[in-house]
Parts: C-alpha cells; sequence; structure tokens
C-alpha cells in the first residue's frame, strides 16, 4: 500500500535562527491510522506537524503525499486540500463572528453552497458533540476553552479532509470532554479510511487511538514505538518529556520493583500480581 | 515569609459572570490555610478557574464574601494590599510576558510596589534562585520554552514574597519534566511557608496536596485529605475525573478477599502492603 503521508529526511530551521527545529525526519503513515508523534515541549513536535500540513517547506528533505513529493505547484496545492490541520491554540484558528460562519469557511471556500453547505456544517458540529441550535449565532470568543476547541475541530472536519494533523487536540479537555473526542476522531478515521497525525506531550488522548508513536527528542526523532514497547520498554518516558497514560506509569513503577505485569491496563491483573508477591513473602 | 499565618477564607461565596442566569459559583465555603497545599479540582466549567479569580479579587463576589489575608476583597481600596499578598499564575504565561529579559519580567511586580533598587535586585536574584532559573536571567521571554516561561511566571510571583501562590491550571500545558519541575518549586514555596491552591485537572497532582477541594457545577463536592476523596475510584469517576489507577487496582484487591487498611493513592503504597 502507498503510504498517504510520509516524510523524506526532513530537516526545517527557522529563518535568522542556527539551531535545527527538525533533524532529518523520516516517517510513513497509512489510510486509516492514526500516528501519535509525542515529544515534551520545544522537541519540534509542533513544527513538524505545520509540515505536514503543507504549512511549512522542509529546508531540505521532503513531504511525500501519495508517493508524490509535495513541494510547490498543484501537488503542494493538493496537499493543502486534503490535509486538514487543528491548532495548538483555537484561538489561532478562529477568526468568524459567528460560530456557524467559522465552521462553514472552509467547505464555503471547497464551493460549497446551500443545502450541501449547510449539511456539511451540521455533521462537523454533530461529530463533536456541539449543539449548533444554542452556539451556532454566538461568537466563538465567547464561549469557554473546550467549546472553542470543538468549534475549530469541527471547522477542520467540515472540509473533509484525508490527513487530518492535530496538534495537541486534548490539551484542557477533562474526561468526558476526552473521551468524547476520542470517539468522535476514530468514527471519523473508521468511515473515511482518514489518517490522523497526532501531535502531542501526553499520551492519555492518543492511547485508545494510536498503535505506533513517534518520539522525537531535541529535532530528532528517537524512536518509533508500539504501546507494549513504551509500557514494558526501557524508555525514559520522563527523559523525554512525554507523559504516559497513569496505567502506564503504575505499570512501569510495578515492573521496576520486580512485579511481573502482563497487562498493564488491567486492574485485576495488577492486583493478582501482587497477591502472588504478597503469598511468596508469607510462604518463607 | 511573613510572621503570622494568614488565611483566605470565601464565605458562602456566589458568582455570576455578567449576561449569565447560573452561577458559576454558588455557596462556597472553605478556607485556604497559609504553609499548606491544597488542589482545587472538578470538570471543565465546574468553576475552578472562577474560584482561583475571586481568591485574589480579580472578580468579586455577587453574594457572600472572600477574605484574603484578611481583607474583604469586594472593597477596592484593598486591591492593591490583596496583591502583594496573593500572587497568582496561569495557564499560559505567554500573554502576560511585558519584560524584555527574564529579569526584568521578574523585577516588574517588585518594581509596582515602588521598592528600592537595592530591595528589588535582591528579590529578584532570590527568586530566579528558588526557581532555578538564574542561567537564563538576560535571556528574552519569547525566546524560551513554554515550561522556562511558566518558572519566569512563578519566579514573577516569588519576588513579591507573597503569603499566598495561586496557580490557575499552570501546569496543564506543560510537558511532564517541565510540570515536575513547577511542582518542586511549589513544595520549596510551602516550606517557606507560603500557602499553594493549585488548580489542576490531574489527579496525580491532587494526591500530593495536604487538602482537596473538589467542585461539581459550583458548588464543593467534597474537601479533605486526598486519601479520603481520591481512593474511591467510582466517586471519583463521578465527579467526570480519572480515577487515580493504583485506586483501582486496591479496589480489584478489596474483591479478591484482600484489604488494604489504609488509603491506597500510589504504586509505592501497593507496594508496601506487598511486603508487609
Amino acid at each position: 500500500m502507498v503510504s498517504r503521508l510520509s516524510l523524506k529526511d526532513v530537516s526545517y530551521s527557522y529563518p535568522f535562527q542556527d539551531a535545527m527545529a527538525l533533524s532529518g525526519i523520516n516517517l510513513e503513515t497509512r489510510p486509516g491510522e492514526v500516528f501519535c508523534i509525542a515529544g515534551s515541549n520545544g522537541s519540534g513536535k509542533s513544527t513538524l506537524a505545520q509540515i505536514c500540513a503543507g504549512l511549512l517547506t522542509p529546508t531540505s528533505g521532503s513531504v511525500l503525499y501519495d508517493g508524490k513529493p509535495a513541494r510547490s505547484g498543484s501537488r503542494l496545492l493538493n496537499l493543502h486540500r486534503n490535509v486538514g490541520l487543528l491548532f495548538q491554540s483555537p484561538e489561532d484558528q478562529l477568526f468568524a463572528d459567528t460560530v456557524r460562519k467559522d465552521i462553514e469557511f472552509g467547505p464555503r471556500n471547497q464551493g460549497l453552497r446551500g443545502d450541501d453547505l449547510a449539511a456539511r456544517v451540521i455533521d462537523a458540529a454533530r461529530l463533536v458533540g456541539l449543539p449548533l441550535q444554542d452556539t451556532g449565532g454566538r461568537s466563538p470568543f465567547s464561549l469557554s476553552e473546550g467549546e472553542k476547541r470543538r468549534v475549530a475541530l469541527a471547522g477542520v472536519l467540515a472540509m473533509n479532509p484525508e490527513i487530518l494533523v492535530l496538534d495537541e487536540p486534548f490539551i484542557g479537555l477533562d474526561h468526558d470532554g476526552r473521551e468524547h473526542l476520542i470517539s468522535a476522531l476514530s468514527s471519523y478515521v473508521e468511515n473515511k479510511l482518514a489518517t490522523i497525525v497526532l501531535v502531542t506531550h501526553d499520551l492519555s488522548g492518543a492511547w485508545p487511538l494510536a498503535s505506533r508513536f513517534a518520539l522525537l527528542s531535541e529535532s530528532r526523532l528517537v524512536g518509533i514505538e508500539s504501546k507494549a514497547d513504551l509500557v514494558l520498554g526501557n524508555t525514559d518516558m520522563l527523559a523525554l518529556g512525554v507523559r504516559l497514560p497513569q496505567w502506564g506509569v503504575l505499570a512501569k513503577e510495578l515492573l521496576h520493583a520486580g512485579i511481573p505485569v502482563e497487562d498493564p491496563s488491567d486492574p485485576s491483573c495488577l492486583a493478582k500480581a501482587l497477591v502472588r508477591r504478597r503469598e511468596v513473602r508469607d510462604d518463607r | 515569609m511573613h510572621d503570622e499565618p494568614h488565611e483566605i477564607a470565601a464565605e458562602n461565596l456566589t458568582y455570576t459572570y455578567p449576561g449569565m442566569s447560573r452561577p458559576a459559583l454558588y455557596g462556597v465555603s472553605h478556607r485556604f490555610r497559609q504553609g499548606e497545599f491544597h488542589a482545587v479540582l472538578g470538570r471543565n466549567g465546574s468553576g475552578k478557574s472562577t474560584l482561583a479569580l475571586c481568591l485574589n479579587g480579580l472578580i468579586t463576589p455577587g453574594e457572600g464574601r472572600v477574605l484574603s489575608c484578611g481583607l474583604d476583597t469586594s472593597v477596592p481600596t484593598n486591591a492593591s494590599e490583596i496583591r502583594k499578598q496573593v500572587a497568582i499564575v496561569f495557564q499560559t504565561p505567554d500573554t502576560r510576558m511585558v519584560g524584555s529579559t527574564v529579569e526584568e519580567e521578574v523585577a516588574f511586580g517588585p518594581e509596582n510596589l515602588g521598592l528600592s533598587p537595592l530591595v528589588i535586585r535582591k528579590r529578584v536574584d532570590e527568586a530566579l534562585e528558588l526557581a532555578g532559573i538564574e542561567d537564563i536571567a538576560r535571556r528574552q521571554p519569547q525566546q524560551l520554552s513554554l515550561g522556562q516561561k511558566q518558572l519566569v511566571a512563578v519566579a514573577g510571583a516569588i519576588a513579591m514574597e507573597p503569603s499566598f501562590l495561586i496557580s490557575d491550571e499552570s501546569t496543564s500545558m506543560l510537558d511532564v519534566r517541565s510540570r515536575a519541575g513547577v511542582l518542586k518549586l511549589f513544595a520549596d514555596l510551602q516550606e517557606r511557608g507560603v500557602g499553594i491552591v493549585h488548580v489542576t485537572h490531574f489527579l496525580e497532582e491532587a494526591a500530593i496536596a495536604d487538602q482537596v477541594v473538589i467542585l461539581e457545577s459550583g458548588r464543593i463536592a467534597g474537601t479533605g485529605p486526598p486519601g479520603e476523596l481520591l481512593s474511591d475510584p467510582t466517586r471519583v469517576r463521578n465527579l467526570g475525573l480519572d480515577p487515580l489507577p493504583a485506586t483501582m487496582v486496591a479496589e480489584e484487591l478489596a474483591a479478591l478477599g484482600h484489604h488494604t487498611g489504609g488509603y491506597i493513592l500510589t504504586a509505592e503504597e501497593l507496594l508496601l502492603w506487598s511486603r508487609a
């Protein structure tokens, strides 16, 4: 299968800065996949998100869309048409005077009008759980942080992109908000066979969605790991500045103390392992 | 930093945002004591940030009152003294940076207090040292990472030598390394007698507090030590929060007929039980 979006030897430095923001990045994403890029504040992950979306052009190396370099002209335009980027801060994205106009902006630019446009907006709002009848006429800037994030995401989804690049979509969301977003993204990927590139420093939201996690440290990719690698392996997540789901942290601590962990996300399995340890001590 | 311990007392505090029909806070009463670490938990929209803003008088109650270090926040002439005693740091440090270097940024507060240049210099140096950011004193705040900026914001608050530091989700944008740095700084400040009020939705950060306040729809749903409030996973889940995994393992242990005795919140406490 041809990779949907891939990066080949991508390096980037910001104008007038000597230090490289990204150095020699290679990665491939597949249709129907949520691919997570994890790293600390300042590791280069937001730069990488903007490169994936074609907003920044690599200083060297290339971004490939459907296997072909998308550097300029119609191929770059094609990348722009098919990738939707959700910025880290919704304030960087929202601009219209009403929520409805904000969500309409993208599909309207794609040429949609009338019922088609209205349907696209309603679908996108429904997917992110935004009650359009209450908020459609309000200014997006009068909404809570969580609601602003939903409007920004609805605006991106309304363009029906086959690749979604999401920069820290879970920040500031509580348990319910996060669960809702997880299920919205997962049905979007399933229904459209879309690709999501999810950039974050906190893996608790990405955990149920992604199967591969690219680890970014000081502008370089230091590994691509599975969930099992991340929890059961030796990668020092604190040094990377990446927050594992609290399950993973607990499992890692028990493993370090010599407790065998079979399924780190199953509390009953962990409880049984602890009971066995206590009984071994009693036998002695 | 001060001789007599102070407190911030919210008394039957009710606050409604202009144009809204439902109060964001309703009948909230709690005493935040100097030298203690209080964590405020709750789901989005529960009133956590509104409470933080009320505690240092940035907004004032519609009903009830807030006494910050004995001063009623509703009395306009108290405002400047309250700002000296009760510092606040927010989720996004970027938007509030005014200095062209880190040390100018940290000096901004003390300068506004009208202190002498020598005293300002001393306070800035101490605050930079305590925050562990002496090495970036001459850098431009805009060039720093988010974690460094948040430490600069806290250093700016420290330089005011406050009795209380209010943190309104100051760790939520930070990566785990930077978060650990900010939390360590809070602990150091607490040791020096500063009262910390930390608004967060991370349970593991509330677990290290002396007292936890849980808000639900603008009302207090519970106050007490972390063990008492956070060790029941079902209760925590019903409040829209993620339970600590160790509490779920302890629940499984109980289901298997093993009662752990005291409250269990951490891996360390589970391991202690397995070794007992």
